[in-house]
């Protein structure tokens, strides 16, 4: 089952990301990347915390636990996929 | 406060800080305050790797058809690296095993810095192979001026909590006298050297390695080096995990999830930590002009890994609460992302799924013609 969403990146580009909590659909990192978005990122498996991304509105969804910190308003695109329309700075 | 090996007072890890607090009993891992170290101890020992399953014997041939800078840049790194590891190797355990309070913190520590004496065996491994007699190598360590100054800051914080945990611990609160000199030590001192410790660790952690490891990458990406490079890999990603663990500290007690004074000395004590910070920022910068002092190497130049410095203290430096001081805001060397990405890394043997290397294993698949010569 996948939904999909609007996903505003740094103020200015809105993508339309398809998100599946089962992964199938990728990442949010992956539709950033799909898009052409330069992203961060290093281990791309939640540890590390590189691809740390402020999240100014809308709520995602974990399909892997991220054992990096994360700060409150901060997500991690590369182990999380959009739960609603988002506004991110990444 | 001395310490003991086993606390046989009834303590409750669930309610103990995560330094300086009782100090730990039974190492039990069904419950837990900060459950996020067990985590981190799972995932390590998931990563374990061994130095020798790295075959770098065609790194030799490599290493011979280098230019002279170049292999001023290869082997002087492997010297920062062997003094970084040499340091993280044992400190963790003795600054802080002393004063930790809660078994799974205390297991990840050990944890640890066992990882990092894979990291120190295999630079004599990668050594070991490039010379007939390392040592050469190995004692300029302790000789070169470059690597004196970072040895000098990387140390300095570790051996202060060290040599203040052990005044507490045989005389106690209180002036103290040693050699003449008068120390004042009580437990909110201990914490602020803790505090400066602790942010010392993760500016090593977070950057003092990379400068290497984006020389060594650039290597590879010249199809030069090869098993280094793959070895390198394998301590980059032990190394994301360790600086995720002394991010984890820090923001524990920033956001006053642990102990409540520590939150009071995160904010007293934040410009300080900031300075920690710059401070290992601008030997990194200076530590890139050494290297290329001679001359630079295919793909990359002091400017270029100068400038990956920057773009990673900004990621590193907003983990822990900071603003990005840089307007390095991408990344200059973006070839480095693949060689981070821990999918890209070679598992070893033991770790794939092959039923072959599963230890103790039992095949419990039985098929309709496993009975076929079964008779009643």
């Amino acid at each position: 089952m996948s939904d999909t969403f609007k996903v505003k990146v740094n103020g200015q580009r809105e993508l339309t990301v398809s998100a599946s909590t089962d992964g199938s659909q990728g990442t949010l990192l992956d539709a950033l990347e799909k898009e052409q978005v330069e992203v961060h990122y290093h281990c791309r498996n939640g540890f590390c915390g590189a691809c740390r991304t402020k999240l100014k509105s809308g709520e995602v969804t974990y399909i892997n636990e991220p054992l990096a910190f994360v700060r409150s308003g901060d997500i991690l695109p590369c182990c999380c996929v959009p739960a609603s329309d988002l506004d991110i700075e990444h | 406060m001395s310490y003991s090996t086993f606390n046989q007072n009834h303590t409750n890890p669930l309610t103990e800080p995560m330094f300086f607090g009782n100090s730990v009993s039974v190492a039990r891992y069904d419950q837990q305050k900060h459950s996020i170290f067990e985590k981190l101890i799972e995932k390590q020992i998931s990563f374990f790797w061994r130095p020798e399953e790295v075959d770098v014997s065609r790194d030799r041939v490599d290493f011979n058809a280098m230019t002279a800078s170049e292999k001023h840049i290869f082997i002087s790194n492997l010297k920062y690296q062997t003094l970084l590891d040499s340091v993280q190797g044992r400190s963790p355990n003795i600054a802080l095993l002393p004063i930790v309070s809660l078994p799974e913190l205390e297991t990840w520590i050990e944890t640890w810095s066992f990882f990092e004496t894979i990291h120190s065996r295999s630079y004599t491994h990668i050594l070991r192979n490039l010379f007939t007699d390392p040592s050469e190598v190995f004692d300029d360590i302790v000789i070169n001026r470059e690597i004196q100054v970072r040895a000098n800051d990387i140390s300095q914080y570790y051996d202060d909590l060290i040599f203040h945990t052990q005044l507490w611990q045989t005389h106690g609160e209180g002036e103290i006298e040693v050699d003449g000199k008068t120390y004042l030590i009580n437990q909110r001192e201990l914490k602020k050297k803790l505090f400066l410790c602790i942010n010392s660790v993760n500016a090593l952690e977070a950057i003092r390695f990379y400068v290497s490891f984006a020389c060594t990458f650039a290597f590879a990406e010249r199809e030069m080096m090869e098993g280094n490079s793959k070895i390198i890999r394998l301590i980059a990603r032990d190394e994301n995990l360790h600086l995720v663990s002394t991010q984890h500290i820090l923001n524990l007690w920033q956001y006053g999830e642990d102990d409540p004074e520590m939150k009071e000395i995160s904010e007293e004590l934040r410009e300080e930590a900031l300075a920690i910070f710059m401070k290992a920022v601008e030997q990194e910068k200076q530590w890139a002009h050494y290297l290329f002092k001679d001359g630079s190497m295919i793909g990359l130049n002091e400017s270029m890994l100068c400038q990956y410095v920057e773009y990673i203290a900004n990621l590193r430096m907003e983990a822990i609460g900071f603003d990005a001081p840089f307007d390095q805001r991408s990344n200059p060397l973006p070839w480095m992302n693949k060689y981070l990405v821990s999918d890209n890394v070679q598992v070893a043997p033991q770790e794939a799924e092959i039923s072959s290397y599963l230890v103790g294993q039992i095949d419990s698949e039985v098929s309709a013609s496993d009975l076929g010569d079964f008779e009643l």
